[in-house]
Protein backbone atom coordinates (compact mmCIF):
# COMPACT_ATOMS: atom_id res chain seq x y z
CA UNK A 1 0.00 0.00 0.00
CA UNK A 2 1.61 3.10 -0.69
CA UNK A 3 2.10 5.76 2.30
CA UNK A 4 -0.40 7.89 2.88
CA UNK A 5 0.93 12.01 1.82
CA UNK A 6 0.04 15.04 2.94
CA UNK A 7 0.03 13.47 6.85
CA UNK A 8 0.52 17.47 8.51
CA UNK A 9 -2.64 18.49 6.21
CA UNK A 10 -4.84 15.39 7.09
CA UNK A 11 -3.47 15.86 10.90
CA UNK A 12 -4.62 19.34 10.72
CA UNK A 13 -8.26 18.40 9.14
CA UNK A 14 -8.79 16.03 12.03
CA UNK A 15 -7.56 18.56 14.54
CA UNK A 16 -9.81 21.05 13.25
CA UNK A 17 -12.99 18.67 13.36
CA UNK A 18 -11.98 18.30 16.42
CA UNK A 19 -11.96 21.30 18.16
CA UNK A 20 -14.95 22.21 15.63
CA UNK A 21 -17.01 19.19 17.16
CA UNK A 22 -15.76 20.26 20.88
CA UNK A 23 -18.06 23.72 20.39
CA UNK A 24 -20.39 20.96 21.27
CA UNK A 25 -19.38 20.09 24.41
CA UNK A 26 -19.12 23.88 25.67
CA UNK A 27 -22.46 24.15 24.05
CA UNK A 28 -23.52 21.42 26.66
CA UNK A 29 -21.82 22.88 29.09
CA UNK A 30 -23.72 26.21 28.64
CA UNK A 31 -27.06 24.33 28.36
CA UNK A 32 -26.78 22.46 32.32
CA UNK A 33 -25.87 25.65 33.20
CA UNK A 34 -28.74 27.63 31.46
CA UNK A 35 -31.45 24.86 32.74
CA UNK A 36 -29.87 25.33 36.48
CA UNK A 37 -30.42 28.53 36.44
CA UNK A 38 -33.97 27.77 34.95
CA UNK A 39 -34.87 25.68 38.02
CA UNK A 40 -33.68 27.80 40.60
CA UNK A 41 -34.27 31.10 38.85
CA UNK A 42 -30.64 32.17 39.52
CA UNK A 43 -29.50 35.28 37.85
CA UNK A 44 -26.06 34.52 39.53
CA UNK A 45 -25.50 31.77 37.08
CA UNK A 46 -27.58 33.09 34.61
CA UNK A 47 -25.16 35.78 34.21
CA UNK A 48 -22.24 33.63 34.10
CA UNK A 49 -23.14 31.89 30.78
CA UNK A 50 -23.80 35.38 29.68
CA UNK A 51 -20.37 35.80 29.97
CA UNK A 52 -19.18 32.90 29.07
CA UNK A 53 -20.60 32.74 25.66
CA UNK A 54 -16.93 34.09 24.45
CA UNK A 55 -15.50 31.06 24.83
CA UNK A 56 -17.70 29.73 22.29
CA UNK A 57 -17.73 32.79 20.15
CA UNK A 58 -13.74 32.37 19.75
CA UNK A 59 -14.03 29.01 19.46
CA UNK A 60 -16.02 29.59 16.07
CA UNK A 61 -13.78 32.70 15.28
CA UNK A 62 -10.55 30.27 15.80
CA UNK A 63 -11.71 27.48 13.75
CA UNK A 64 -13.19 28.96 10.75
CA UNK A 65 -10.10 31.31 10.43
CA UNK A 66 -8.22 27.91 10.34
CA UNK A 67 -10.44 25.96 7.88
CA UNK A 68 -10.55 29.01 5.57
CA UNK A 69 -6.64 28.70 5.85
CA UNK A 70 -6.73 24.90 4.60
CA UNK A 71 -9.28 25.53 1.47
CA UNK A 72 -6.76 28.69 0.50
CA UNK A 73 -3.66 26.41 0.83
CA UNK A 74 -4.50 23.35 0.40
CA UNK A 75 -7.25 22.78 -2.56
CA UNK A 76 -9.42 19.89 -0.62
CA UNK A 77 -11.81 18.55 -2.96
CA UNK A 78 -13.96 15.38 -2.69
CA UNK A 79 -14.19 14.31 0.75
CA UNK A 80 -12.04 16.76 2.40
CA UNK A 81 -13.86 19.58 0.50
CA UNK A 82 -17.40 18.25 1.97
CA UNK A 83 -16.19 17.60 5.19
CA UNK A 84 -14.94 21.42 5.49
CA UNK A 85 -17.92 22.72 3.99
CA UNK A 86 -19.79 20.90 6.78
CA UNK A 87 -17.29 22.03 9.44
CA UNK A 88 -17.98 25.57 8.48
CA UNK A 89 -22.20 24.92 9.13
CA UNK A 90 -21.42 22.82 12.11
CA UNK A 91 -19.56 25.80 13.77
CA UNK A 92 -22.44 28.03 12.54
CA UNK A 93 -24.71 25.86 14.89
CA UNK A 94 -22.69 25.99 17.40
CA UNK A 95 -22.89 29.50 17.81
CA UNK A 96 -26.03 30.03 17.15
CA UNK A 97 -26.93 27.25 19.84
CA UNK A 98 -24.45 29.14 22.38
CA UNK A 99 -26.58 32.14 21.74
CA UNK A 100 -29.68 30.72 22.73
CA UNK A 101 -28.84 29.61 26.08
CA UNK A 102 -27.26 33.04 26.20
CA UNK A 103 -31.13 34.17 25.32
CA UNK A 104 -32.45 31.84 27.48
CA UNK A 105 -30.25 33.26 30.72
CA UNK A 106 -31.17 36.81 29.80
CA UNK A 107 -35.12 36.33 30.50
CA UNK A 108 -34.24 35.13 34.21
CA UNK A 109 -33.81 38.39 35.71
CA UNK A 110 -36.59 39.37 34.12
CA UNK A 111 -38.68 37.34 35.68
CA UNK A 112 -37.27 38.94 38.96
CA UNK A 113 -35.85 37.08 42.21
CA UNK A 114 -38.84 35.34 43.31
CA UNK A 115 -40.82 35.03 40.24
CA UNK A 116 -44.21 33.38 40.33
CA UNK A 117 -42.85 30.44 39.10
CA UNK A 118 -45.40 27.29 37.98
CA UNK A 119 -43.62 23.82 38.40
CA UNK A 120 -45.35 22.37 35.81
CA UNK A 121 -43.96 25.15 33.31
CA UNK A 122 -40.62 24.58 35.18
CA UNK A 123 -40.88 20.91 34.76
CA UNK A 124 -41.80 21.29 31.06
CA UNK A 125 -38.66 23.20 30.08
CA UNK A 126 -36.29 21.24 32.22
CA UNK A 127 -37.07 18.19 30.09
CA UNK A 128 -36.74 19.86 26.81
CA UNK A 129 -33.65 20.91 27.73
CA UNK A 130 -32.45 17.36 28.62
CA UNK A 131 -33.43 15.83 25.40
CA UNK A 132 -32.04 18.86 23.77
CA UNK A 133 -28.17 17.92 25.51
CA UNK A 134 -29.72 14.10 24.39
CA UNK A 135 -29.82 15.36 20.95
CA UNK A 136 -26.40 17.37 21.15
CA UNK A 137 -24.27 14.10 22.60
CA UNK A 138 -26.25 12.30 19.69
CA UNK A 139 -25.39 14.78 16.91
CA UNK A 140 -21.72 14.80 18.11
CA UNK A 141 -21.28 10.59 17.92
CA UNK A 142 -23.45 11.16 14.61
CA UNK A 143 -20.49 13.33 12.75
CA UNK A 144 -17.39 11.54 14.42
CA UNK A 145 -18.73 8.46 13.63
CA UNK A 146 -20.14 9.37 10.55
CA UNK A 147 -23.69 7.55 10.99
CA UNK A 148 -26.02 8.78 9.30
CA UNK A 149 -28.90 6.74 10.33
CA UNK A 150 -28.18 7.65 14.06
CA UNK A 151 -27.97 11.55 12.40
CA UNK A 152 -31.35 10.72 11.05
CA UNK A 153 -32.74 9.57 14.13
CA UNK A 154 -31.98 12.73 15.52
CA UNK A 155 -35.27 13.79 14.16
CA UNK A 156 -37.67 11.79 16.09
CA UNK A 157 -35.95 12.98 19.43
CA UNK A 158 -36.62 16.69 18.28
CA UNK A 159 -40.05 15.75 17.74
CA UNK A 160 -40.18 15.16 21.15
CA UNK A 161 -39.00 18.62 21.88
CA UNK A 162 -41.35 19.97 19.53
CA UNK A 163 -44.09 18.71 21.72
CA UNK A 164 -42.77 19.79 24.62
CA UNK A 165 -42.60 23.26 23.41
CA UNK A 166 -46.77 22.64 22.52
CA UNK A 167 -47.58 21.77 25.32
CA UNK A 168 -45.44 24.74 27.62
CA UNK A 169 -47.77 26.97 24.89
CA UNK A 170 -51.06 25.23 26.10
CA UNK A 171 -49.73 25.63 29.67
CA UNK A 172 -48.88 29.20 29.82
CA UNK A 173 -52.13 30.07 27.92
CA UNK A 174 -53.76 28.15 31.05
CA UNK A 175 -52.30 30.13 33.50
CA UNK A 176 -54.58 32.24 34.70
CA UNK A 177 -56.06 35.81 35.29
CA UNK A 178 -53.04 36.68 37.36
CA UNK A 179 -50.76 39.41 35.13
CA UNK A 180 -47.50 38.76 37.00
CA UNK A 181 -48.33 35.08 36.18
CA UNK A 182 -49.10 35.80 32.76
CA UNK A 183 -45.70 37.68 32.19
CA UNK A 184 -43.65 35.07 33.62
CA UNK A 185 -45.32 32.44 31.32
CA UNK A 186 -44.51 34.45 27.95
CA UNK A 187 -40.85 35.26 29.01
CA UNK A 188 -41.08 31.31 29.90
CA UNK A 189 -42.27 29.91 26.50
CA UNK A 190 -39.89 32.25 24.60
CA UNK A 191 -37.15 30.31 26.95
CA UNK A 192 -38.84 27.26 25.79
CA UNK A 193 -38.28 28.78 21.96
CA UNK A 194 -35.13 28.92 22.60
CA UNK A 195 -34.48 25.57 23.97
CA UNK A 196 -36.14 24.33 20.71
CA UNK A 197 -34.07 26.20 18.21
CA UNK A 198 -31.51 24.83 20.24
CA UNK A 199 -32.37 20.87 19.17
CA UNK A 200 -33.05 21.95 15.60
CA UNK A 201 -29.80 23.28 15.56
CA UNK A 202 -28.31 19.49 16.48
CA UNK A 203 -30.48 18.22 13.78
CA UNK A 204 -29.16 20.58 11.05
CA UNK A 205 -25.78 18.73 12.22
CA UNK A 206 -26.86 16.08 11.85
CA UNK A 207 -28.15 16.99 7.95
CA UNK A 208 -24.34 18.04 7.58
CA UNK A 209 -23.60 13.85 8.88
CA UNK A 210 -25.08 12.85 5.80
CA UNK A 211 -23.40 15.39 3.54
CA UNK A 212 -20.41 14.59 4.43
CA UNK A 213 -21.02 10.63 4.06
CA UNK A 214 -23.39 10.83 0.71
CA UNK A 215 -22.27 14.10 -1.06
CA UNK A 216 -25.85 14.76 -1.10
CA UNK A 217 -27.70 17.81 1.24
CA UNK A 218 -31.38 17.02 2.10
CA UNK A 219 -32.76 18.52 4.80
CA UNK A 220 -34.35 15.73 7.11
CA UNK A 221 -37.43 17.72 7.78
CA UNK A 222 -38.21 20.92 6.11
CA UNK A 223 -41.07 23.26 7.52
CA UNK A 224 -42.28 24.57 4.44
CA UNK A 225 -43.24 20.85 3.38
CA UNK A 226 -44.80 19.20 7.15
CA UNK A 227 -46.27 16.58 5.56
CA UNK A 228 -42.91 15.37 3.59
CA UNK B 1 -24.71 13.85 -30.48
CA UNK B 2 -27.09 16.75 -29.24
CA UNK B 3 -27.86 15.13 -25.45
CA UNK B 4 -25.70 12.76 -24.93
CA UNK B 5 -25.39 11.61 -21.46
CA UNK B 6 -22.39 12.38 -19.68
CA UNK B 7 -23.29 9.58 -17.01
CA UNK B 8 -20.58 8.45 -14.70
CA UNK B 9 -19.31 5.19 -15.70
CA UNK B 10 -17.18 2.90 -14.08
CA UNK B 11 -14.79 0.69 -15.69
CA UNK B 12 -16.93 -2.18 -17.07
CA UNK B 13 -20.34 -0.89 -16.88
CA UNK B 14 -20.59 0.65 -20.84
CA UNK B 15 -19.22 -2.43 -21.83
CA UNK B 16 -20.91 -3.51 -25.02
CA UNK B 17 -23.28 -0.73 -24.83
CA UNK B 18 -22.28 0.53 -28.75
CA UNK B 19 -24.27 -1.03 -31.62
CA UNK B 20 -22.44 -2.19 -35.15
CA UNK B 21 -23.96 0.96 -36.35
CA UNK B 22 -22.69 4.17 -36.84
CA UNK B 23 -23.46 6.55 -33.79
CA UNK B 24 -24.76 9.60 -35.14
CA UNK B 25 -24.89 10.81 -39.27
CA UNK B 26 -22.72 12.88 -40.92
CA UNK B 27 -25.81 15.43 -41.17
CA UNK B 28 -27.22 15.50 -37.45
CA UNK B 29 -27.94 18.62 -36.29
CA UNK B 30 -25.72 18.62 -33.41
CA UNK B 31 -22.76 20.92 -32.55
CA UNK B 32 -20.71 22.24 -35.30
CA UNK B 33 -17.30 23.45 -36.26
CA UNK B 34 -16.23 26.66 -37.75
CA UNK B 35 -16.23 24.69 -41.00
CA UNK B 36 -19.60 24.15 -40.74
CA UNK B 37 -19.43 20.49 -40.37
CA UNK B 38 -20.75 18.30 -36.62
CA UNK B 39 -17.85 18.66 -34.52
CA UNK B 40 -16.69 14.96 -33.88
CA UNK B 41 -17.26 12.17 -30.81
CA UNK B 42 -14.58 9.75 -30.17
CA UNK B 43 -15.66 6.16 -29.22
CA UNK B 44 -13.22 3.80 -27.95
CA UNK B 45 -13.71 0.35 -27.16
CA UNK B 46 -11.58 -1.97 -25.19
CA UNK B 47 -8.54 -0.15 -26.94
CA UNK B 48 -5.35 -2.19 -25.54
CA UNK B 49 -1.89 -0.75 -26.32
CA UNK B 50 1.51 -2.11 -26.69
CA UNK B 51 4.97 -1.62 -27.11
CA UNK B 52 6.10 -4.45 -28.68
CA UNK B 53 5.35 -7.38 -26.22
CA UNK B 54 4.77 -4.78 -23.25
CA UNK B 55 1.39 -4.24 -22.55
CA UNK B 56 1.24 -0.22 -21.95
CA UNK B 57 -2.84 0.35 -21.62
CA UNK B 58 -5.51 -2.19 -20.98
CA UNK B 59 -8.82 -2.18 -22.18
CA UNK B 60 -10.26 1.63 -22.05
CA UNK B 61 -13.90 1.86 -23.48
CA UNK B 62 -15.05 5.73 -23.13
CA UNK B 63 -16.39 8.28 -24.92
CA UNK B 64 -15.00 11.59 -25.82
CA UNK B 65 -17.71 14.18 -25.70
CA UNK B 66 -18.16 16.43 -28.81
CA UNK B 67 -17.76 20.26 -27.59
CA UNK B 68 -15.99 19.70 -24.45
CA UNK B 69 -12.99 19.51 -22.37
CA UNK B 70 -11.86 16.02 -21.47
CA UNK B 71 -8.84 15.76 -19.09
CA UNK B 72 -7.26 12.70 -18.21
CA UNK B 73 -5.26 12.54 -15.55
CA UNK B 74 -2.80 9.86 -13.31
CA UNK B 75 -0.06 9.20 -11.57
CA UNK B 76 3.20 9.05 -13.91
CA UNK B 77 3.28 5.96 -16.29
CA UNK B 78 -0.30 5.31 -16.05
CA UNK B 79 -0.66 5.48 -19.87
CA UNK B 80 -2.66 8.35 -20.41
CA UNK B 81 -0.31 9.98 -22.96
CA UNK B 82 -0.21 6.73 -24.64
CA UNK B 83 -3.34 6.58 -25.01
CA UNK B 84 -3.93 10.25 -25.80
CA UNK B 85 -1.61 9.67 -29.00
CA UNK B 86 -3.34 6.36 -29.97
CA UNK B 87 -6.63 8.82 -30.79
CA UNK B 88 -4.82 10.42 -33.70
CA UNK B 89 -2.74 7.24 -34.61
CA UNK B 90 0.47 8.88 -33.48
CA UNK B 91 1.12 6.39 -31.13
CA UNK B 92 1.95 3.64 -34.46
CA UNK B 93 4.98 6.19 -34.90
CA UNK B 94 7.36 4.45 -31.99
CA UNK B 95 8.79 1.58 -33.91
CA UNK B 96 7.17 -2.23 -32.48
CA UNK B 97 3.88 0.21 -31.47
CA UNK B 98 0.83 -1.41 -31.69
CA UNK B 99 -3.06 -0.83 -31.09
CA UNK B 100 -5.73 -3.16 -30.42
CA UNK B 101 -9.43 -2.36 -29.88
CA UNK B 102 -11.27 0.64 -31.55
CA UNK B 103 -11.58 4.31 -31.86
CA UNK B 104 -14.08 5.68 -33.87
CA UNK B 105 -14.26 9.44 -34.37
CA UNK B 106 -18.00 10.14 -35.03
CA UNK B 107 -18.63 6.31 -36.32
CA UNK B 108 -15.67 5.93 -38.43
CA UNK B 109 -12.91 3.80 -37.77
CA UNK B 110 -9.65 5.46 -37.93
CA UNK B 111 -7.78 2.44 -37.87
CA UNK B 112 -9.63 0.96 -40.64
CA UNK B 113 -8.10 -0.16 -43.67
CA UNK B 114 -7.52 1.91 -46.29
CA UNK B 115 -7.36 5.22 -43.76
CA UNK B 116 -4.78 7.57 -44.34
CA UNK B 117 -3.26 8.40 -40.81
CA UNK B 118 -1.99 11.72 -42.36
CA UNK B 119 -6.15 12.37 -42.82
CA UNK B 120 -6.54 11.23 -39.05
CA UNK B 121 -3.87 13.54 -38.12
CA UNK B 122 -5.70 16.66 -39.67
CA UNK B 123 -8.76 15.73 -38.02
CA UNK B 124 -7.59 14.70 -34.60
CA UNK B 125 -4.71 17.70 -34.36
CA UNK B 126 -1.75 17.73 -32.05
CA UNK B 127 -0.54 20.05 -29.38
CA UNK B 128 2.91 19.48 -27.16
CA UNK B 129 3.96 20.04 -23.63
CA UNK B 130 7.27 21.35 -25.32
CA UNK B 131 5.95 24.32 -27.64
CA UNK B 132 7.48 23.43 -30.71
CA UNK B 133 7.39 26.14 -33.78
CA UNK B 134 9.17 25.36 -36.49
CA UNK B 135 11.88 27.83 -35.42
CA UNK B 136 13.33 29.05 -38.29
CA UNK B 137 10.06 29.29 -40.09
CA UNK B 138 8.35 32.90 -39.89
CA UNK B 139 5.57 33.31 -37.21
CA UNK B 140 3.45 33.46 -40.77
CA UNK B 141 4.78 30.32 -42.14
CA UNK B 142 4.22 28.44 -38.81
CA UNK B 143 0.54 28.76 -39.15
CA UNK B 144 0.17 27.82 -42.64
CA UNK B 145 2.63 24.96 -42.38
CA UNK B 146 -0.18 22.56 -42.40
CA UNK B 147 -1.67 24.03 -45.50
CA UNK B 148 1.37 23.13 -47.35
CA UNK B 149 -0.15 18.98 -46.95
CA UNK B 150 -3.47 19.49 -48.80
CA UNK B 151 -3.07 19.10 -52.32
CA UNK B 152 -5.52 22.10 -53.41
CA UNK B 153 -3.86 24.93 -54.48
CA UNK B 154 -4.40 28.21 -52.05
CA UNK B 155 -3.90 31.86 -52.81
CA UNK B 156 -2.52 34.26 -50.82
CA UNK B 157 -5.77 35.73 -49.97
CA UNK B 158 -6.98 32.82 -48.92
CA UNK B 159 -3.92 31.98 -47.18
CA UNK B 160 -3.47 35.83 -45.23
CA UNK B 161 -7.35 34.62 -44.25
CA UNK B 162 -6.57 31.15 -42.88
CA UNK B 163 -3.43 32.78 -41.12
CA UNK B 164 -5.40 35.60 -39.17
CA UNK B 165 -7.97 33.54 -38.43
CA UNK B 166 -6.15 30.67 -36.98
CA UNK B 167 -3.87 33.96 -34.75
CA UNK B 168 -7.04 35.27 -33.50
CA UNK B 169 -8.66 31.80 -32.60
CA UNK B 170 -5.22 31.40 -30.22
CA UNK B 171 -5.45 34.66 -29.37
CA UNK B 172 -2.40 35.99 -30.44
CA UNK B 173 -2.98 38.26 -33.39
CA UNK B 174 -2.60 41.24 -31.60
CA UNK B 175 0.48 40.13 -29.72
CA UNK B 176 2.42 39.51 -33.66
CA UNK B 177 -0.01 40.74 -36.18
CA UNK B 178 2.71 43.40 -37.09
CA UNK B 179 5.38 40.96 -37.16
CA UNK B 180 4.24 37.83 -39.38
CA UNK B 181 7.59 37.76 -41.10
CA UNK B 182 9.80 37.01 -38.05
CA UNK B 183 11.10 33.61 -36.56
CA UNK B 184 8.90 31.52 -34.85
CA UNK B 185 11.16 30.77 -32.10
CA UNK B 186 11.57 34.64 -31.16
CA UNK B 187 8.05 34.24 -28.82
CA UNK B 188 7.98 33.98 -24.96
CA UNK B 189 6.91 30.45 -23.93
CA UNK B 190 3.57 31.40 -24.03
CA UNK B 191 3.30 32.75 -27.16
CA UNK B 192 5.06 29.98 -28.88
CA UNK B 193 2.43 27.76 -27.78
CA UNK B 194 -0.62 29.56 -28.79
CA UNK B 195 1.40 29.76 -32.06
CA UNK B 196 1.22 26.13 -31.99
CA UNK B 197 -2.28 26.31 -31.04
CA UNK B 198 -3.14 28.30 -34.30
CA UNK B 199 -0.97 26.08 -36.41
CA UNK B 200 -3.13 23.32 -35.54
CA UNK B 201 -6.24 24.71 -36.01
CA UNK B 202 -5.29 26.13 -39.31
CA UNK B 203 -5.96 22.96 -41.04
CA UNK B 204 -9.41 22.96 -39.23
CA UNK B 205 -9.57 20.01 -36.99
CA UNK B 206 -12.61 18.64 -35.52
CA UNK B 207 -10.71 17.60 -32.12
CA UNK B 208 -7.56 18.94 -30.41
CA UNK B 209 -5.20 16.96 -28.12
CA UNK B 210 -3.10 18.39 -25.91
CA UNK B 211 -0.67 16.63 -24.08
CA UNK B 212 0.18 18.70 -20.95
CA UNK B 213 0.31 21.73 -22.97
CA UNK B 214 1.11 24.00 -19.95
CA UNK B 215 3.72 22.14 -18.00
CA UNK B 216 6.70 23.78 -19.65
CA UNK B 217 5.33 27.69 -18.91
CA UNK B 218 4.90 29.86 -16.29
CA UNK B 219 1.14 30.86 -14.39
CA UNK B 220 0.48 33.92 -16.33
CA UNK B 221 0.38 32.19 -19.62
CA UNK B 222 -1.02 28.62 -18.34
CA UNK B 223 -4.24 30.82 -17.25
CA UNK B 224 -4.22 32.24 -20.48
CA UNK B 225 -3.96 28.93 -22.30
CA UNK B 226 -6.68 27.47 -20.05
CA UNK B 227 -9.01 30.38 -20.81
CA UNK B 228 -8.26 30.05 -24.86
CA UNK B 229 -8.67 26.65 -24.03
CA UNK B 230 -12.36 27.23 -22.63
CA UNK B 231 -13.09 29.40 -25.77
CA UNK B 232 -11.90 26.62 -28.60
CA UNK B 233 -14.12 23.88 -27.20
CA UNK B 234 -16.82 25.54 -28.60
CA UNK B 235 -15.91 25.29 -32.25
CA UNK B 236 -13.67 21.91 -31.54
CA UNK B 237 -13.56 18.82 -29.33
CA UNK B 238 -10.27 19.37 -26.90
CA UNK B 239 -9.08 16.28 -24.54
CA UNK B 240 -5.60 17.18 -22.48
CA UNK B 241 -3.26 15.36 -20.23
CA UNK B 242 -2.27 17.12 -17.14
CA UNK B 243 -0.10 16.31 -14.03
CA UNK B 244 -1.85 19.65 -12.61
CA UNK B 245 -5.07 18.35 -10.81
CA UNK B 246 -6.45 21.98 -10.05
CA UNK B 247 -6.03 22.58 -13.89
CA UNK B 248 -8.28 19.77 -14.60
CA UNK B 249 -10.60 20.79 -11.80
CA UNK B 250 -10.81 24.39 -13.47
CA UNK B 251 -10.02 23.56 -17.39
CA UNK B 252 -12.18 20.57 -18.09
CA UNK B 253 -15.47 19.33 -18.22
CA UNK B 254 -15.25 15.92 -18.24
CA UNK B 255 -12.28 14.17 -16.09
CA UNK B 256 -11.17 10.63 -16.99
CA UNK B 257 -8.56 9.09 -14.42
CA UNK B 258 -6.12 6.27 -15.06
CA UNK B 259 -4.05 4.42 -12.53
CA UNK B 260 -1.66 1.52 -12.41
CA UNK B 261 -1.59 -1.10 -10.10
CA UNK B 262 1.96 -1.32 -9.97
CA UNK B 263 5.36 -0.61 -12.12
CA UNK B 264 5.25 -3.43 -15.46
CA UNK B 265 1.63 -3.67 -15.22
CA UNK B 266 -0.77 -2.27 -17.96
CA UNK B 267 -2.48 1.15 -17.24
CA UNK B 268 -5.97 1.26 -16.98
CA UNK B 269 -9.23 3.70 -16.83
CA UNK B 270 -10.41 3.61 -13.62
CA UNK B 271 -13.43 6.21 -13.79
CA UNK B 272 -14.75 8.80 -16.45
CA UNK B 273 -17.57 11.19 -15.41
CA UNK B 274 -18.35 15.42 -14.77
CA UNK B 275 -15.40 17.15 -13.62
CA UNK B 276 -17.80 18.45 -10.81
CA UNK B 277 -18.52 15.19 -9.87
CA UNK B 278 -14.84 13.60 -9.71
CA UNK B 279 -14.10 16.55 -7.62
CA UNK B 280 -16.45 16.69 -5.56
CA UNK B 281 -18.03 13.20 -4.91
CA UNK B 282 -15.89 10.65 -7.09
CA UNK B 283 -17.56 6.79 -7.10
CA UNK B 284 -14.45 5.09 -6.84
CA UNK B 285 -12.23 4.80 -3.26
CA UNK B 286 -9.13 4.67 -5.86
CA UNK B 287 -10.21 8.15 -7.68
CA UNK B 288 -10.64 9.69 -4.36
CA UNK B 289 -7.42 8.88 -3.19
CA UNK B 290 -5.75 10.33 -5.86
CA UNK B 291 -7.98 13.48 -6.20
CA UNK B 292 -7.19 14.17 -2.25
CA UNK B 293 -3.26 13.39 -2.91
CA UNK B 294 -3.31 10.53 -0.73
CA UNK B 295 -1.28 9.26 -2.98
CA UNK B 296 0.90 10.54 -6.06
Amino acid sequence: MPEVARAEYLEELANLEASALGGLDLVSAALTRTLEAVEFQDVEMAQLVVADDDRIDGRYLEVHQALITLLATQSPVATDLRLISSLLHVLKNVERMGDQCVNVCKLIPISGNEPPADEEMVGLILSMGRHTKSLIAQAKRAFEERDVEMAQDLVRQDDVVDNLNRDCFRLALELGDDADKREWAMTMLLAARAIERTADNAVDIGEQVAFVVTGLFREFEDASHPEG
Amino acid sequence: MLGAATKRKAVGENQGTMSDSPAVSATSTGPVTAAGRPAKTIETRGVNLFYGDFQAVEDVTMTVEPNRVTALIGSSGCGKTTFLRSLNRMHELTPGASVKGEIKLDGEDVYAPGVDPVAVRRLIGMVFQQPNPFPTMSIYDNVAAGLNLNTKKVTKTQKDAVVERSLRGAHLWDEVKDRLDRPGGGLSGGQQQRLCIARAIAVEPEVLLMDEPCSALDPVATLAIEDLIGELKGRYTIVIVTHNMQQAARASDLTAFFNIESTGRPGHLVEVGPTEEIFTKPGQQETEDYVSGRFG
